[in-house]
């Protein structure tokens, strides 16, 4: 996230204008300025969902038609008080949104947006022929809002709760995404590999945010049926699902401001081109839509990322850094006695269809050595670490890690037992800073949820995992660039930045996958100097590297890998003097 | 010349101002000339320019909007003709759901709204809101009374329905299927399908397999035509019913040989000039049907332009009477407007002769429908 | 449900199918290849059939404008390309091929009646002014931004469904058209009849995609497409241009869509809006197939396709909500069988 003054700045303005707004704007100003606010609320959820947390959904406005429906149901037929059929509504909403998000989610790449095209579909055509929903003709006669006597029925006094609920969603919303379950649904949007490897339960983290961005919509429907006093099926269609979709597109769909000014700007646009295309044109055809969908193609020629973000490159450049606040430090895991076996790995075997990737694998690795699994490309070493990690699953044999049995286990919840690893194609979050990049293998260490994170009082945690994370920066002589962007750095020191991840994890083993590639020397060599610090400190280290002399003057033993195979285990200079293993490595000279 | 409307359009749009001369008498227009109901409203949206720009000596400025057959959007252009353009009356929506939505908005501001959609929920109960509301279509009602009488009549005993699966669709079956139960018809089917579908052959095997001796198709425009051809094609023998949202050129084009002898009831413009001369509608409705092909080609005609027309027409007999009670952009004058409307006695429009009262807001009666039968390739009058 | 109805509508859904098939082909095509996910592409069905009946109608077809507007665009742009990199020889042919060829085709309409012309002249002429179009959106919209992320191509296609919706609407107008079928031949399979055209429909989809195959498996044009499909940096690498293959595979998609269009046109009516319900299911036929595979996309077309005759017969109210739901497991199994580890 960005610093707090620099980001209160939109704050600020936003207040302002919504304290000010309906006192000197024209009637019909303040109309527009509702719907946008309605708008903006659903297109929050889409930040929130597809912006961060990259799920696409086309669905939106089907939880926006529950909102309203629920309202209008309720008050009309059974003379419901609104303010009740707000909490029913988001009943009802979450029952849908858990239910749908069980099933949808769980599907991959182009089958979720595709699912939420589906069942926005037919929650849209349920809608309409539903007959105690009203039908297609719709529900009339949608009592007004009582706010303590005064009944909201001219826009301005609508506008002031529209926008009211607007701001405390903004602000829960930029609380949610700068806390510890923020940064895990941040960490989505990269696949979920890094994300469960650090600890993280994304299936929650998704149908989480699945389920908080259907009740920004169903307070979204609310409100607007209470607004319009009418409900029928077409405001809930597929059509302005993707106009939802448009808007935090437009407006910049990663950003929390996007939504606000993709609500406005669409909303506004189609005003303008009422009032002047007919001007100009004539009033035989109709052409908003036309000029309206060039204009879009054309801005998004320009800005694909949205307008948000070139409206911030206008907006001065910060120079106040936030502060690693000063938090008590961690509890960190008990030490595991010195050579005790921490990971013993027996009949490991992979396979890929026919192909045998592992190929019953036995090592183990002891507390307080650096052990080296060294073998030619495509030996499957990286593989062996998917299997061992719990990334992938192996075909068959055993893990135990420290005295428990894991093979079955996913990912996230070895890492709980203190496993940690790195990636050989780094996995950082390129737009965010280092120190949250690293702050995400903390993820595990924290307790507090996204109820804690959007009212903000999780803060005394938050500051104790950033600390962590800037402690384990500096372990691994990062200083210096805590904070800038991760995708900054030189890939060599986003390797570091990564094993400062997997340290904030507090494991007591480490998987590192090639931590030296494209690192220089000198770099090497601290490298090496950390891992030996950290070797000293009783931490067991499991090491997949091609750098020979790197391996050689850090290992305490060495396995051999080839076709999947273990080729020769031993110390580094029996391995080196092994006949097997040279004939690997020189491609079998004779 | 068109630059100069452009800087007009900029600088209104820039001071947020639409340029309102307040002596002229506004007349706010929201209709569906994209979306959905288009076949609907881009008659309508045709036959605005082609009513009078004076009334009683005033100026009239008609602001027409297209609300793309949405209800968000015709609220939000019922609420912008209010509060910018500062309309002495609203005329629209097009279509039943988007009327209903403005019912409240107009009434809240005190302006009276012509609907141009068929539901009769739209005037009726009669209540504080809909005291502001009037319409010109005929009731679904009256329509589906005249099938029914005619289906009757000709010893018709089952029947089956099928309808849009939408808002005019499922008003037709409400009406349609209260009116039939208590004229002892047995309707033996009830389906759905969707304007732009590419098939019906699902519904119209499982019409067919109920054998009924009638069937009604409930939609409006062309796409009414699918069934239709659909059940001439499976071998379907008995009489079609077709309602009056299919009263257009298009439809007869599209449904071709496969639509001799549908029936189906319509307002009197349709058949304007086959009435006789005693009908008192012939010449008003003529008179529109000249109009509108003048400026629109030959068979371009269909009955919902009428529908604003006959808003129009209403305007211009109780314009005169407001003007008489106060200036056109005053409360005064809404509700003097409104006043009128309401005291309208034996006003001839292109779809009948209307009579309103404080309970009916339409005033419609017998004369504004007769029965139609397709013969020939064309709308014919039958007595 | 007697067999005979069983068996119409099995027939029904197949004719539907075959139809959601050839888009859903398309879609494949498109996405594999520009990673662009085709809503537009039910347009062109919708184009395809209204300009043959405006042909018909003895009237001008809107398509025309629309082609020659966009063909000076094109030419616009590429002539400014020309000139800044100085390659001043390519502009006659640029002009030609963009401006002169729909200059061309406006000049002999306006010649000919279109409505006198036999039908195999009014195809062709159609599927010439509605294909090129293919290839000219992608070189407006789509090419500038070739590298952008898959949501970002999404929403420009959006955006070119739009305009093309409004400029449908102002060319043909809301009230749809038919035209005659190609063939009066007709079938008498028990007391049921078979329409030749809806024979014509299912035979000619098959043909059309046995010459895909065959386009893909044998040609040098195909193999390049596929190659882009697998790996866009290494087909790059090996000469194939990402814009040359991004034109083909809109062109291919046009082809198919406006040719669709003319299929389906005497057995239903086509509307200005017809394309985007009829795309949404190919697309979900497409999907089915992962956005990947040319025989499970067919195979889930045609799924759609019986699913919604059948539900229409079963509950017509409900058709969309059945058909809808129905694919949610579908896409769940498909998404569990299609496993795909991240890459590492």
């Amino acid at each position: 996230m960005k610093s707090s003054a620099f980001s209160l700045l939109p704050l600020l303005a936003f207040v302002a204008a919504f304290a000010g707004g309906p006192l000197v704007l024209p009637e019909f100003y303040v109309t527009l300025l509702n719907y946008i606010g309605l708008y903006a609320i659903v297109a929050l959820g889409l930040v929130l969902l597809t912006g961060v947390g990259g799920l696409t959904s086309f669905g939106q406005a089907a939880f926006v038609g529950l909102g309203a429906y629920t309202t209008a149901y309720l008050t009309t037929v059974h003379g419901v008080s609104p303010w009740l059929t707000l909490p029913a509504g988001f009943l009802v909403t979450a029952a849908v949104a858990l239910s749908l998000g069980f099933i949808t989610l769980r599907l991959s790449g182009h089958f979720l947006p595709l699912g939420t095209i589906a069942w926005g579909i037919s929650l849209y055509y349920l809608f309409g022929n539903v007959s105690f929903l009203g039908g297609h003709t719709g529900i009339t006669s949608i009592p007004a809002l009582d706010f303590f006597g005064i009944e909201l029925k001219s826009g301005r006094e609508f506008y002031y709760l529209i926008w009211a609920a607007l701001l405390v969603i903004v602000l829960a919303t930029r609380n949610l995404l700068d806390s510890r379950e923020g940064r895990a649904i941040r960490a989505l949007k990269g696949g979920t590999l890094m994300a469960e490897a650090m600890g993280v339960d994304t299936p929650r983290s998704k149908i989480v945010i699945f389920t908080v961005a259907a009740l920004y919509a169903c307070l979204s429907g609310w409100l607007y049926a209470h607004l319009q006093r009418f409900v029928n099926p077409t405001p809930f269609s597929l059509t302005q699902g993707i106009e939802y979709l448009f808007m935090v597109v437009i407006g910049g769909v990663a950003h929390v401001w996007g939504a606000i000014l993709g609500a406005g700007l669409i909303t506004i646009l189609k005003q303008w081109l009422q009032d002047w295309l007919p001007q100009v044109l004539g009033q035989s055809g109709n052409f908003e839509i036309v000029v309206f969908g060039l204009l879009m193609i054309f801005v998004l020629h320009r800005a694909r990322d949205g307008l948000w973000p070139i409206i911030l490159r206008m907006l001065p450049e910060h120079t106040d850094r936030p502060r690693v606040p000063e938090a008590e430090a961690l509890p960190r895991r008990p030490v595991p006695a010195a050579n005790a076996v921490l990971l013993d790995v027996k009949d490991a075997t992979k396979r890929f269809g026919g192909l045998v990737a592992n190929n019953k694998m036995n090592f183990n690795v002891r507390a307080g050595e650096v052990m080296a699994l060294i073998g030619p490309n495509g030996a499957g070493k990286s593989t062996l670490f998917n299997g061992i990690s719990g990334v992938d699953s192996l075909t068959s044999g055993e893990v135990t890690f420290c005295g428990e049995r894991i093979e079955a286990l996913a990912a996230r919840h070895i890492a709980r037992r203190g496993m940690s690893r790195t990636f050989q194609h780094v996995r950082l979050l390129p737009t965010m800073s280092v120190l949250e990049n690293v702050a995400i293998g903390a993820h595990l260490r924290g307790r507090k949820n996204f109820i804690h994170a959007a009212l903000r009082i999780e803060r005394d945690e938050e500051a104790r995992l950033l600390h962590e994370a800037a402690l384990q920066i500096e372990h691994c002589g990062l200083r210096e660039h805590m904070y800038d962007i991760a995708s900054s750095l030189p890939l060599g020191k986003q390797r570091i930045v990564e094993i400062a991840r997997a340290l904030a994890t507090d494991p007591c083993l480490l998987l590192l996958d090639e931590p030296a590639a494209g690192l220089r020397y000198r770099e090497k060599r601290a490298l090496a100097d950390l891992l030996r610090r950290l070797r000293g400190e009783g931490m067991g280290i499991l090491l997949v590297e091609h750098d020979m002399d790197f391996v050689m003057g850090l290992a305490d033993r060495v396995v051999v890998m080839e076709f999947g195979e273990k080729l020769a285990e031993g110390l580094p200079a029996e391995v080196q003097s092994n006949p097997a293993v040279l004939d690997a490595y020189l491609g079998g000279v004779e | 010349m068109k630059i100069k409307a452009v800087i007009a359009a900029l600088f209104a749009a820039a001071t947020g101002s639409a340029s309102v001369a307040y002596a002229d008498i506004n007349v706010g227009v929201t209709l569906s000339a994209t979306g959905p109901a288009a076949s609907l409203g881009i008659p309508e949206k045709n036959t605005f320019p082609l009513m009078p720009t004076t009334i009683g000596g005033q100026k009239i400025n008609y602001i027409v909007l297209d609300d793309a057959s949405d209800t968000t959007t015709a609220v939000k252009n019922t609420k912008k003709l209010i509060a910018e353009n500062k309309v002495d009356v609203i005329i629209g929506s097009t279509i039943t759901p988007n009327s209903l939505a403005m019912v409240d908005v107009a009434a809240e501001a005190e302006t009276p709204m012509i609907a141009m959609a068929a539901s009769a929920r739209i005037v009726d109960p009669m209540d504080a809101k809909r005291h502001w509301v009037f319409k010109t279509p005929q009731n679904d009602a009256q329509m589906a009374i005249a099938i029914v009488e005619h289906m009757t009549s000709n010893n018709v005993k089952t029947v089956a329905y099928i309808g849009f699966s939408d808002a005019y669709g499922e008003g037709w079956w409400n009406e349609f299927q209260k009116i039939a139960e208590a004229r002892k018809l047995n309707i033996v089917a009830n389906e759905r399908f969707n304007r732009a579908d590419t098939s019906v052959t699902g519904q119209v095997l499982k019409i067919l397999s109920a054998k009924p001796d009638a069937v009604l198709v409930g939609g409006a425009g062309t796409p009414a035509a699918l069934p239709q051809k659909s059940l001439k094609e499976k071998g379907y023998k008995g009489i079609m019913y077709q309602t009056h949202g299919v009263a257009n050129a298009d439809f007869l084009r599209v449904c071709g040989k496969d639509c001799e002898g549908t029936v189906l009831p319509a307002g009197p413009v349709l058949v304007a000039a086959q009435l006789p001369d005693s009908n008192p509608v012939k010449k008003a409705a003529l008179e529109y049907v000249t109009k509108y092909e003048t400026a629109n080609g030959k068979g371009s005609v269909s009955t919902f332009g009428a529908h604003a027309w006959d808003a129009g027409k209403l305007l211009a007999n109780a314009v005169p009477e407001a003007l008489k009670k106060a200036q056109p952009g005053s409360k005064e004058f809404r509700k003097a407007l409104r006043d009128a409307l309401e005291g309208t006695k034996n006003l001839t429009g292109a779809h009948g002769v209307f009579n309103m009262s404080p309970q009916d807001h339409l005033g419609f009666d017998q004369r504004a429908r007769v029965m139609v039968k397709i013969e020939g390739g064309n709308w014919k009058y039958v007595q | 449900m007697d067999l005979q109805i069983a068996l119409l509508l099995g027939q029904d859904g197949v004719t539907n199918g075959a139809v959601y098939a050839l888009l859903a082909l398309a879609l494949v095509l498109v996405f594999a290849v520009t990673r662009v996910i085709f809503i537009p592409q039910g347009e062109f069905v919708a184009f395809g059939a209204l300009t043959l009946a405006s042909l018909q109608a003895g009237k001008l077809p809107g398509t025309l404008w629309l082609l020659l507007g966009m063909g000076i665009a094109v030419a616009l742009i590429e002539i400014a390309i020309s000139v800044r990199d100085r390659h001043l020889q390519r502009i006659p042919s640029i002009a030609l091929l963009n401006v002169g060829v729909p200059l061309v085709l406006a000049g002999a309409l306006f010649v000919v009646s279109p409505a006198t012309l036999p039908l195999p002249v009014q195809v062709v002429l159609s599927l010439m002014m509605v294909v090129p179009l293919g290839p000219m959106i992608y070189r407006l919209a789509f090419q500038p931004i070739a590298e952008a992320s898959v949501l970002v191509l999404l929403i420009v296609s959006v955006a070119v469904h739009v305009t093309l919706i409004g400029l449908g609407l102002f060319f043909f107008g809301a009230e749809g058209s038919r035209t005659p079928a190609f063939t009066d031949m007709s079938f008498e399979i028990g007391d049921a009849l078979l329409q030749g055209q809806t024979v014509l429909v299912v035979v000619a989809s098959v043909v059309l995609i046995g010459a895909l195959f065959f386009f893909f498996e044998r040609t040098i044009y195909g193999k390049a497409l596929r190659a882009t499909a697998m790996n866009r940096t290494g087909a790059r690498l090996m000469g194939i241009s990402a814009t040359v293959a991004g034109k083909l595979s809109f062109t291919l998609a046009a082809l198919i869509g406006a040719f669709s269009g003319v299929l389906i046109s005497p057995i239903t009516t086509v509307y200005y809006d017809s394309g985007f319900l009829i795309g949404l299911k190919g697309f979900v036929g497409a999907i089915i197939g992962g956005l990947a595979s040319y025989p499970v996309a067919a195979a889930g077309a045609i799924l759609v396709g019986l699913l919604e005759s059948y539900s229409s017969f079963w509950a017509s109210a409900f058709k969309e909500v059945i058909v809808f739901t129905l694919i949610i497991p579908v896409l769940l199994w498909r998404s569990l069988n299609t496993r795909h580890v991240e890459e590492e």
